[in-house]
């Protein structure tokens, strides 16, 4: 072989196996040499052995088999339209927070001259709101998109599972009757009316999670006590924004976990094992997350019980023995035991739902290998 | 006109696409390597692309059909596939299969000679 065929030979092979998986590339690449050794010996030119095996990318994709999908027919519905929720629940608030600040702002640093503070309003919507739009879209795309990409590889996961359990029952040498076969065993029953879990019943959830993260996420100080004296607005943030870069992160998790539990009771379709399942964890997951959070972070404003008495005592003395006994660690506290009554009653519904009306045994439509 | 022929290739190459594991198992059972069995089959009119059969003994060793070992000692390394017991239990379950197939086929497009 001359070095300019061995030059084509080997521009050849790169272009075949820079497709596949790294561990399986120089084997393939000896592969390819020895073949195209082979075929080069039987005819006149490299060109022409290279014009026989056809184009580098097509040979590379016969040798993978995997999955070429990141979400499949089974899913793709439901994460259309899950997918739909999220961004209007993402769009309306990040509209509504921008052109809330914006009217704020120019409220603040304008004179009487309406003109220029309307089109310092519009200005200021133009140049934030255009940006936070897209990034917080992106970010919803991108989350409910992972959400839907685990799910399809867990679900790919059970149904091999299933495939094996299938094999062991059926110990006969014919190998036929290793493969997944379908019986009429395999018909999940048709839930009873109390047990299916409506896309209606998951929309509450959905909505009020991803509205209160946008909010948490573009306008923590949204949560604030807000005064106005003689035309000065002070606004006492509740939560403690000097450390809200390591609390958002963590209080975002604790919701997307809750919105994945959504995610699967709408796949599901029904009350089932895996609803129970996901439920607990999600519940154990999130009342864990929920100590860290309001115990361990420093989760609370400070001076917020200070600072808020400093301005009360001059309006109302009702409210003011309220805040005299303000204490982060109280209202934690409280919050914290409201959490896990919630999730009790949560987790305590599903289980109830399932164990009455769904099927423990199986898992929901959704999730069944077919 | 075009279409039609696109048609038919198409239909033609699902119809072969079938028997290409029979026909690569039936040629397995000496250690074979893989120009070797391109060139075997085509004399035996079985004609087969390098570049689909490459993939497919990768495809066959991975479900453990076939058994592949590196020869070093010639004038160039070579990979030899050959069948392992459980390819052979395959190979001739399918076999079987195909005779009962093939047979029942006849049959069918027997029907419209008469």
């Amino acid at each position: 072989m001359n070095p300019r065929d061995e030059e084509l030979m080997e521009r050849y092979i790169y272009q075949v196996i820079r497709h596949l998986p790294r561990d399986q590339r120089s084997e393939v690449g000896l592969e390819l040499q020895e073949l195209i050794g082979d075929m080069l010996e039987e005819s006149d030119s490299m060109e022409e052995v290279l014009t026989k095996l056809g184009n580098p990318a097509e040979f590379a994709k016969k040798y993978q088999d995997t999955a070429h999908h990141l979400i499949g027919p089974e899913y793709y519905d439901t994460y259309l339209w899950f997918l739909k929720i999220v961004l209007i629940c993402t769009l309306i608030p990040v509209l509504a927070v921008g052109v809330i600040d914006g009217v704020t702002e120019a409220a603040a640093s304008s004179g009487s001259d309406a003109v220029g503070t309307g089109f310092r309003i519009v200005g200021y919507i133009f140049a934030n709101v255009a940006g936070s739009c897209i990034i917080s879209c992106m970010g919803a795309f991108g989350g409910v998109t992972a959400v839907f990409a685990v799910m399809e590889r867990q679900k790919i996961k059970f149904d091999l599972r299933n495939e094996k359990k299938w094999s062991v029952n059926d110990l006969g040498d014919n190998f036929t009757s290793r493969k997944n076969i379908w019986t009429p065993e395999y018909l999940a029953p048709v839930p009873h009316k109390k047990a299916i879990i409506s896309r209606g019943d998951t929309i509450v959830g959905i909505v009020f999670i991803v509205i209160f993260c946008v909010l948490l996420i573009f306008a923590p100080h949204f949560f604030s006590a807000i005064f106005r004296d003689n035309g000065v607005i002070t606004t006492i943030p509740v939560f403690n924004l000097e450390h809200w870069n390591i609390i958002l992160p963590v209080f975002a998790v604790n919701l997307v976990i809750g919105l994945a539990d959504e995610v699967v009771r709408l796949v599901a379709g029904c009350y089932c094992r895996l609803v129970m399942i996901s439920s607990i964890v999600t519940g154990i997951l999130q009342m864990i997350i929920s100590v860290i959070i309001l115990k361990v972070f420093p989760f609370w404003n400070p001076d917020f019980a200070v600072e808020v008495k400093l301005h009360l005592s001059e309006q109302m003395k009702g409210a003011f023995k309220l805040f005299e006994n303000w204490d982060g660690n109280m209202v934690s506290n409280g919050l914290l035991a409201f959490i896990f009554i919630i999730t009790f009653l949560e987790i305590g519904t599903t289980v109830y739902k399932t164990i009455r009306y769904g099927t423990v045994s199986g898992s929901g439509d959704g999730m069944t290998s077919k | 006109m075009g279409e039609e022929k696109d048609l038919l290739s198409s239909l033609l190459l699902e119809l072969r696409r079938g028997t290409l594991v029979l026909s690569v198992l039936s040629q397995m059972e000496e250690p074979k390597y893989g120009y070797a069995l391109v060139q075997s089959l085509d004399e035996k009119g079985v004609s087969i692309d390098p570049n689909t059969l490459y993939p497919l003994l990768r495809r066959l060793e991975g479900q453990k059909l076939l058994e592949s070992s590196w020869e070093t000692g010639g004038s160039k390394p070579r990979k030899y596939y050959h069948r392992t017991e459980y390819g052979t239990q395959i190979y001739m379950n399918l076999k079987q299969q195909w005779k009962q197939l093939s047979y029942s086929m006849e049959q069918l497009l027997k029907e419209d000679e008469v």
